[in-house]
């Protein structure tokens, strides 16, 4: 085993040693139950960043990667598995956003969860669901992602359900594991057909076989279509996109860092990544890359239209977080390969950012979630006003911020690879975006403070483990953009993906990217996102206020047209505060109907299948009743016995014998 | 007849039969380890007999009579032991009355 | 004085009326072990079928197995047993109580295993049917139980240790549960120390068989 190798290895092996070492001895740790599983992940990080600066700038391992197999998994006949990794340009650029938005929100959850008699708990789990993650962005095959997919489900129903005595998280918990499982079982279907129709799941060999298998006609293409499917319902299920985006906003119930953690940074993300990941088998299906982008800009417009109207600060987020996550989807479907990865990376960074910050405002207000109780923050949280203006900027798509250059990327892919519709509603999406962020701004930290009097004095900036993840959280958020995507159409990050999606732009009819054209049809685009940006912010500063003398500038809120805008349009805002009735739509199916059939079945138990039964324990207990006349406990009985049976073997024997 | 193999083996067949009977039949414990000591008896003279007709084999057949026997009263030695034991518990040397098995 | 070749007036050999004896007299007595109302008559009854066998192994020309039966069965077994018939018999129950409900079935059973055992011994081919009987010399049997044999000798051996300690340890009485007063009491109405007596009675046959077999070791 080589030193790459073993690090590779450690990087799996610290977060479960730290799990179970934390899982062991936390409890008594009492308030120091952060300090397994803070070191585990710190050292993981820098094992990461060592990886990661050996895979993307000095090239080590060459274009393939790094592969290598730890032990033969399942040897079973023909089936055999291995547990195998492989650290690619793909899986580095994963590795920096889940080890470092990881790393710092560990260091954040020390602040958050001091008071919390259950964090040793927390952290262990934290450790666990960063082992699965780790899993899931270094497995190369198959199967070990898939068991890693159900790891980081596991994980985050563990952590939405953190505060079990809550009877609302415990159903969220609930809720997200059984969303899961429908797209779970889609996910599964398609390994299957993987194994049926190209008879390996290790990722180079399928993804090698896969052209060729369609090229002779071995794989017709409804079968590729449906293998396509098959893989993105498991997508949509673990990043929550339309129609299975239910369980996202309740697993907010879970405690905040884990909803920056899992909900926003990363976890959401192994759908955008298996997606990519399988991208030569994707591409051979231009009807199936067409329902991922369709799927994708829906839940973009559908979950931004809801975040509009959204009270809870951290359930904005979560549509905001749907809404990004259907971005990156739009973009797999348009085959913008490179823009989806990354617009994974930057929103990794300013979603956990926003979240992280929301958690400290949060915090700072004494656990109130609802907007409408806050206000006029700014001044008492400057860091946390400050970082999470960054992240309301880096989201709402401004230039030089991070989530202009890649959300710039997207709709201009879209547009130059014939999808004009997933731009036209791209835009409006991004319009929208950047007025309900700066809604959410507005609301929390410039309005009038309604924050509850009796809190009000003992508001306070967050502690400093807090603060300063928030810091440096901020720093990617504002550069990153500028560090891989400038100049537009030729940063770092297309150099990076290049070797990873070359087969599949080569499929597609991709050429070399031309040179970026201020004046030409790219300036064109990137005007037009700005615009709209600029557009939603200045709309969202006019109504609900906003201030950063720094600057200069300021703005009142104004209630009484927001209130008149609202009455305008009472159906569409009952709607969007409604979710559009999703929940309610599920209920009526799933659970009203699903409950008639249930019980219809419940008959057809009790009656019939515990009649049969119970019928037979009966007749067994009859007879049993009967028999246990025999058993008389007196030896001599049994001895008779035995001495008639064996007079009747012999006899039977000198009978059959004598023959 | 005395010079007949089948004779023997006759006899010790009779006394084992009546040893099995009596271990089937008889309530008290004590008979039934004497029954047992019938039974034993019977297996002995069946060893010593085969070895008295067969030259070869008649020196291994007292052998084996006589470790049989040493084992035959190492077992009731233990099994009257057992007897007294049960006895001082239950106050009855009558097996029928020993049915704690049932429960 | 010599004797006539064949038993006068009835014309059977000398040896042929012995068997006869022996035989007609062991199954006798065992019939009376097993039938026998009284279990101390049964008890006696056992030690005369013992004796008659014994008079079998030596007309079967097995001298020390026919000694080692007086000596173990007769001298200590028997005595064993009659001990332990005293120290349990309280007093003689009914007639009817000595038998068992499935005394019928037992007859049967023991009836048509004679039978079986009977017509089987009857159809064999035995090799040596008619062969001329053996007299075994002790001093072989000696030979080969200490020296083919010593093993298994010295497994009976530690063996009948096991038994003597197992037997001590089984029939003891614990103490410990029983109150003072009333263990003292039990001691006097019961006269003696059953354990001991059947403990004491085992390490006898024990000696006695190790003794035998070592007088008949240094004999040759």
């Amino acid at each position: 085993m080589t030193t790459d190798q073993l690090l590779v290895t450690l990087l799996l092996a610290l977060p479960i040693g730290g799990f179970a070492l934390t899982a062991l001895v936390g409890r008594r740790l009492y308030q120091r139950a952060w300090i397994i599983a803070v070191g585990a992940i710190v050292a993981t990080w820098l094992i990461a960043m060592y990886l990661v600066y050996n895979t993307l700038f000095l090239n080590a391992y060459g274009a393939q990667g790094l592969h290598f197999t730890l032990y033969e998994w399942i040897p079973a006949g023909d089936f055999r598995i291995e547990a195998n990794f492989a650290v690619d340009n793909l899986t580095a650029a994963l590795l920096i956003v889940v080890c470092t938005v990881g790393m710092l929100v560990h260091v954040y959850s020390i602040g958050y969860m001091a008071h919390d008699p259950g964090r040793w708990r927390f952290f262990a789990y934290l450790n666990l669901f960063m082992f699965s993650m780790l899993l899931l962005v270094l497995a190369d095959n198959f199967l070990l992602l898939f068991a890693a997919w159900e790891l980081v489900g596991l994980s985050s129903y563990l952590l939405i359900g953190f505060w079990y005595g809550r009877r609302s998280a415990a159903l969220a918990a609930k809720k997200a594991f059984l969303v899961n499982r429908v797209g779970d079982v889609g996910f599964a279907l398609g390994i299957m057909a993987i194994w049926t129709t190209v008879g390996t799941l290790n990722f180079p060999e399928v993804f090698e076989r896969i052209p060729l298998l369609a090229e002779s006609g071995v794989i017709q293409p409804w079968q590729m279509t449906g293998l396509a499917l098959l893989l993105f319902l498991g997508a949509v299920g673990k990043s929550a996109q339309f129609p299975l985006h239910v369980w996202l906003p309740d697993a907010m119930e879970g405690p905040t860092p884990v909803s920056a953690l899992i909900h926003a940074a990363t976890m959401v993300n192994a759908g955008v990544y298996m997606v990519a990941r399988a991208n030569p088998l994707f591409v051979q299906s231009p009807s199936a890359m067409w329902l991922i982008a369709g799927v994708g800009i829906f839940t973009a417009i559908l979950a931004a239209s809801i975040a509009f109207t959204q009270r809870d600060i951290k359930r904005v987020l979560a549509y905001s977080t749907l809404s990004q996550l259907g971005y990156m989807f739009a973009a797999l479907g348009v085959g913008a390969f490179t823009a989806a990865i990354f617009h994974l990376m930057t929103h990794g960074f300013f979603k956990g950012l926003l979240f992280l910050g929301s958690g400290s405002v949060i915090h700072g207000v004494h656990d109130e979630q609802d907007m409408n109780r806050m206000g006029g923050l700014w001044r008492k949280m400057p860091i946390t006003h400050i970082t999470m203006l960054i992240g309301a900027i880096a989201i709402a798509g401004i230039p030089p911020l991070a989530g202009f250059f890649s959300k710039d990327e997207i709709l201009g892919q879209a547009w130059k690879n014939g999808f004009v519709w997933v731009w036209a509603i791209g835009i409006v999406v991004a319009l929208m975006t950047a007025f309900y962020m700066f809604r959410l701004m507005g609301k929390t930290f410039y309005g009038p403070s309604n924050v509850d009097p009796a809190v009000e004095p003992r508001v306070h900036e967050s502690p400093r483990s807090m603060t300063v993840p928030l810091l440096l959280l901020a720093i990617p958020s504002a550069v990153l953009g500028v560090a891989l995507g400038f100049p537009i159409g030729a940063g770092l990050i297309e150099q990076w993906m290049e070797p990873v999606f070359e087969g599949a732009n080569e499929v597609l009819g991709r050429g070399q990217a031309e040179p970026f054209q201020v004046l030409g049809l790219d300036g064109f685009l990137a005007g037009a996102s700005v615009a709209v940006a600029v557009l939603g912010v200045l709309a969202a500063m006019r109504l609900f206020g906003f201030r950063v003398p720094l600057l200069g500038l300021q703005a009142k809120p104004r209630p009484a047209v927001v209130e008149r805008l609202t009455d305008r349009l009472r159906p569409l805002y009952t709607g969007s505060f409604h979710k559009w009735f999703f929940d309610d739509l599920n209920d009526l199916i799933f659970v009203r109907a699903g409950g008639l059939v249930a019980r219809g079945l419940w008959w057809f138990d009790v009656h019939i299948i515990d009649g049969a039964v119970n019928g037979v324990a009966g007749l067994t207990q009859r007879s049993g009743r009967g028999l246990r006349h025999i058993q008389t406990g007196r030896v001599q009985n049994y001895a008779l016995g035995i001495a008639l049976s064996l007079i009747v073997v012999a006899v039977g024997y000198f009978v059959a014998g004598g023959r | 007849m005395s010079q007949s193999l089948d004779a023997y083996l006759v006899l010790a067949s009779l006394l084992f039969c009546i040893g099995t009977f009596g271990f089937l039949a008889r309530r008290n414990a004590i008979a039934m380890l004497m029954s047992i000591e019938l039974m034993i008896n019977a297996v002995n003279l069946v060893i010593v007999a085969f070895g008295a007709f067969t030259p070869e084999l008649a020196d291994r057949a007292s052998v084996i009579a006589l470790i049989v026997m040493a084992v035959a009263a190492a077992e009731a030695t233990v099994g009257l032991a057992i007897v007294i034991a049960i006895y001082r518990n239950r106050r009855t040397p009558l097996v029928d009355e020993y049915h704690s098995m049932r429960e | 004085m010599a004797l006539p070749p064949t038993v006068p007036y009835f014309d059977i050999a000398w040896d042929d009326l012995l068997f006869l004896t022996f035989g007609g007299l062991m199954l006798a007595a065992a019939l009376g072990v097993v039938l026998g109302r009284n279990i101390i008559r049964s008890g006696l009854a056992m030690i005369l079928s013992f004796a008659a066998l014994a008079g079998i192994y030596a007309l079967l020309g097995a001298p020390l197995v026919a000694a080692a039966q007086v000596l173990i069965y007769i001298g200590a077994i028997s005595v064993l047993v009659l001990f332990a018939i005293m120290l349990t018999q309280s007093k003689s129950g009914p007639a009817s109580l000595v038998f068992h409900h499935q005394a019928w079935a037992a007859a049967l059973a023991a009836i048509v295993l004679a039978l079986l055992l009977v017509s089987m011994v009857a159809g064999a081919e035995w090799p040596r049917a008619v062969a001329e009987r053996v007299h075994t010399a002790t001093g072989d049997v000696a030979r080969l139980l200490f020296d083919e044999f010593v093993l298994p000798f010295e497994v009976v051996s530690v063996l009948l240790l096991a038994a003597v300690i197992g037997g001590v340890f089984l029939a003891k009485r614990e103490d410990t549960d029983v109150p003072e007063t009333e263990a003292g009491a039990r001691q006097v109405t019961l006269g003696s120390e059953p354990g001991g007596a059947s403990g004491r009675a085992a390490s006898g046959i024990a000696s006695a068989t190790i003794v035998a077999a070592e007088d008949l070791g240094r004999r040759p």
